[in-house]
């Protein structure tokens, strides 16, 4: 399988006041294309950080981080940021969405970014909207959709330029059970059917239940890598 | 163009997501154009009405002396009536009107009161061209030609003199021949101008005005305006050139009250464009930070997306420019609401002894002009977007992750 992220003694240290905090202390890890794998571990273990890093969205402190062969290290920002807008799609927690943009807005604003023409970014934002199950509310501000939805609609936005990963942070954390439930099998579908890659740090049983590997953290470092026992 | 289209549409409803502060900020901006505006309008009115009182009155826009004349307007000193090249330099193209006269100290004499004066030797039809006196009188009629041997006097001058119209003054001057020369005249003619104006100038015809002082076809002054707006400096070098052994000399010199007023004007509505500038910039630096602060998270998730910092700083940068603009456009609407009703023109016919000792006519034109307007909208525009780009950057310079992080 072809390693689409690749972590080489990866370590974060953050800084408070005259205090290091190590988040990461050596993280090594190959993530191949087309898995579906989860990333757990107490809080404070590491997870947000390295997901953070995998993303492009803060540098480490040492170590090496490669998105699809592309080292990251010296990337500009502008660089990182093309990076996260072609290889990568995101979902986080809460407040995901811009709130001044409808549902098929947020998703083709990232189309937009990309330079895609009006007509065929239209089309694929109602595509994707209707495959994570919200046609017809393409014209709702985020105010005016249920957490689900809105989480929803984030997952149609970090899947509609194809990107070659998908990274979520703790995407059912403010989702009630059903709303959870359906967002993890959601993910779970357009991983077959896509082949994109997920990577979700969560501590979310349900979500770690449908995941066919499961990493766990303690402590900025790797304690568990395995195969899950009964992937969904 | 592309990222304009991509960002536009956010920074418009952007500004709308906190009505509040925009309107506060939209508040400061017009009411600093608004000010700035209405400052300038008022400083041109009164510039331009103190320039127009000079100048229309008898300067025109530049005169030719004998020299010495201005220290001391002695009949000994006058000059030829133009001719030759001094004629055709005023009757070139550079040259808009022109008129030549005698004027010389004198006192006015009535049955009852004697007055100084000074007597002015016209050809009413030339004078027409660069003065406003004979289109001011307020009984009887103006001169009829450079032969007409009436006199039309001040109405302020005729009261203070207890005569009237149709009645006779008489005027005397020191003659070229050094005798005093007087002559009576019949009063034809009462104009309304400012109070010194009235008291001080009695016109005659060029020709009785010669005749009484003996000079002949000589003159006193050649009083001219040039053609164009920009053309004071060429028709100025023109008439020097044809006139080398004149006094030629701009109303700049000439009056160089309504000069220091119009270059005032300037200065004062600059220094005004600053204050009000400062106070502007305190308040759209203010509003803006707020609002990029409160965003934090917006920008770090937007460039977590994909978008680079440099479309962060353009999106806030947009967002002052369409707050900055919209203000500066309802600025300029106020300020034409306010000078609207005063287009006719705004009488300072209350304050007449105070507006004369400033030099200013009784009316003021106050009038938006198309150019200072666009000037001074396009400084607040520019500057205040430059003023939020302080913002913006500190919008865009925390990693994504860090934003993302904030409460």
């Amino acid at each position: 399988m072809n390693a689409i992220i690749q972590c080489r003694g990866v370590e974060k240290i953050y800084r408070q006041g005259a205090v290091d905090v190590p988040a990461l202390r050596g993280v090594d890890l190959e993530i191949g294309a087309g898995e579906f794998a989860t990333l757990s571990g107490p809080s404070g273990s590491g997870k947000t950080t390295l997901l953070s890093l995998i993303g492009g969205l803060d540098r480490p402190t040492a170590g090496e981080i490669a998105v699809d062969g592309a080292p990251m290290g010296p990337m500009s920002a502008n660089q990182l940021a093309d990076l996260r807008l072609h290889k990568i799609g995101f979902v986080f927690q809460t407040y995901s969405l811009v709130p001044v943009l409808s549902a098929a807005e947020n998703v083709e604003f990232i189309l937009q970014l990309l330079g895609q023409p009006k007509a065929e970014r239209a089309a694929r934002a109602k595509r994707v909207l209707g495959e994570v199950g919200l046609a017809g509310l393409e014209d709702r501000r985020p105010a005016r959709l249920s957490g689900g939805q809105q989480q929803r609609v984030a997952v149609a936005r970090a899947l509609a330029p194809k990107p070659a990963i998908v990274l979520a942070d703790e995407p059912t954390a403010n989702l009630d059970s059903q709303n959870a439930e359906e967002l993890i099998a959601l993910m779970a579908r357009l991983n077959a059917a896509s082949g994109v890659t997920f990577l979700i740090a969560t501590h979310d049983s349900r979500v770690i239940a449908h995941s066919r590997r499961q990493i766990e953290m303690i402590d900025g470092k790797i304690t568990r890598d395995e195969p899950a026992l009964a992937p969904a | 163009m592309g990222a304009l289209s991509l960002l536009a549409p956010i920074a418009w409803r952007n500004l709308w997501r906190n009505p509040r502060r925009t309107f506060i900020t939209l508040a400061v901006v017009a009411t600093g154009v608004w000010s700035i505006l209405s400052f300038d309008v008022m400083f041109r009115a009164i510039a331009d009405g103190s320039r127009e009182a000079a100048l229309r009155l008898l300067t025109g826009e530049a005169q030719v002396h004998a020299l010495g004349y201005l220290d001391d307007p002695d009949i000994s000193r006058r000059l030829p009536a133009p001719s030759g090249a001094l004629l055709a330099s005023l009757n070139g193209p550079m040259v808009a009107g022109w008129a030549a006269r005698v004027r010389v100290p004198a006192v006015g004499q009535s049955e009852y009161r004697t007055r100084a004066v000074t007597l002015v030797g016209v050809d009413p039809t030339a004078e027409r061209e660069v003065s406003d006196v004979p289109t001011e009188i307020g009984a009887g009629r103006y001169l009829l030609g450079p032969g007409d041997a009436g006199v039309v006097i001040g109405r302020d001058l005729a009261a203070r003199l207890k005569t009237r119209l149709g009645k006779r003054i008489i005027v005397m001057a020191q003659a070229a021949d050094g005798h005093l020369a007087e002559t009576g005249f019949v009063i034809v003619g009462l104009y309304d101008n400012t109070q010194g104006a009235e008291d001080e100038f009695v016109f005659t015809g060029l020709t009785p005005a010669q005749s009484m002082l003996g000079v002949g076809a000589d003159i006193s002054e050649i009083s001219f305006d040039a053609a164009g707006t920009a053309g004071l400096d060429r028709a100025l070098a023109s008439v020097k050139q044809a006139a080398p052994g004149a006094d030629v000399q701009s109303w700049m010199t000439l009056v160089p009250l309504a000069y220091t007023i119009e270059s005032f004007s300037q200065t004062y509505t600059a220094i005004w464009l600053a204050i009000m500038f400062v106070l502007m910039a305190i308040g759209i630096v203010n509003t803006q930070l707020m609002a990029v602060f409160e965003r934090t998270r917006e920008f770090g998730l937007l460039q977590a997306l994909g978008m680079r910092p440099g479309l962060v700083v353009l999106l806030v940068s947009m967002e002052s420019a369409l707050l900055i603009g919209l203000g500066v456009v309802v600025g300029i609407g106020l300020a034409l609401a306010t000078v609207a009703p005063f287009t006719h023109g705004l009488d300072l016919g209350f304050l007449a002894a105070g507006a004369e000792l400033a030099g200013v006519g009784r009316v003021l034109y106050p009038r938006l002009d198309l150019h200072d307007t666009v000037t001074y909208s396009l400084i607040v525009w520019g500057l205040g977007i430059v003023a939020a780009l302080w913002p913006a950057q500190a919008a865009a310079k925390a990693s994504p992750a860090a934003a993302m992080a904030q409460a």
